[in-house]
């Protein structure tokens, strides 16, 4: 798992990135991570606890409270029952500090670290990761 | 639009690229862009310019060492802002390979 304290003062923003494959969301949270200079609270859950393609509520529900620090998480699912898994997540909790975001995966995860990095609101992070999706590479 | 429109303050200002606008370097700016009250854009080479708060579009520009980068900051904390994503530019360090 991968995390990055942030300053407590003024709290971030925190990320979870979910996947069928633990290793595509904890590398992209490394990345993610990394881009955003450390600054800010993400982590990668995937897989199932013996090692193969899934995803759990459970840890979905785990790995919102070790990144929340009280200014909301914006998850980003990747595909499939991840993206399935967020909805439940939502459907089971009534607070408004929890959104899912629908956004390139990689791409998404890096703006909005950076952005979350930066201090902005839940609503700023979740417009970042969502604009991934109309920015060009080349 | 702001009452206090005395203080809008629109910056331009140049920066030589120390570093190839890779990753790390546009976080860094993109970071250097947020929680200031100040819009930022950056071009380089007559490209269209970019939002400094899109980390990504600033990878976008694809810029790289030695190139010149125009900074344009709009807003009350706008001179603070383009000085701040100035100094990025200018002090970037070279990605690992």
């Amino acid at each position: 798992m991968t995390e990055a304290s942030a300053t407590s003062e003024n709290p971030t923003v925190g990320i979870v990135l979910i996947s069928h494959s633990r290793a595509i969301a904890e590398g992209a949270a490394d990345v993610a991570a990394q881009v955003s200079a450390g600054a800010v609270r993400i982590v990668g859950v995937g897989g199932t606890e013996d090692g193969r393609l899934g995803t759990s509520l459970d840890a979905l529900v785990g790995a919102v409270e070790k990144v929340s620090a009280g200014a909301g998480v914006v998850i980003l699912p990747d595909l499939g029952s991840a993206v399935l898994t967020a909805k439940a997540y939502l459907a089971d909790q009534d607070g408004t500090e929890v959104m899912v975001a629908d956004a390139p995966f990689v791409e998404g995860a890096v703006a909005a670290a950076v952005t979350a990095s930066g201090g902005a609101t839940l609503a700023e992070v979740v417009a970042a990761a969502e604009g991934a999706r109309d920015v060009r590479k080349l | 639009m702001s009452a206090s429109s005395d203080h809008e303050v629109a910056v331009e200002e140049v920066a030589v690229l120390a570093a190839d606008l890779h990753a790390r370097p546009a976080g860094q700016v993109t970071r250097a862009a947020t929680g200031l009250d100040a819009r930022v854009w950056l071009t380089v080479d007559g490209r269209d310019e970019v939002d400094a708060r899109s980390v990504l579009a600033v990878m976008g520009l694809g810029a790289v060492t030695g190139q010149t980068v125009r900074v344009r900051g709009e807003g009350p904390q706008a001179a603070d802002a383009v000085a701040a994503v100035v100094a990025v530019l200018r002090t970037a360090e070279a990605a690992p390979a």
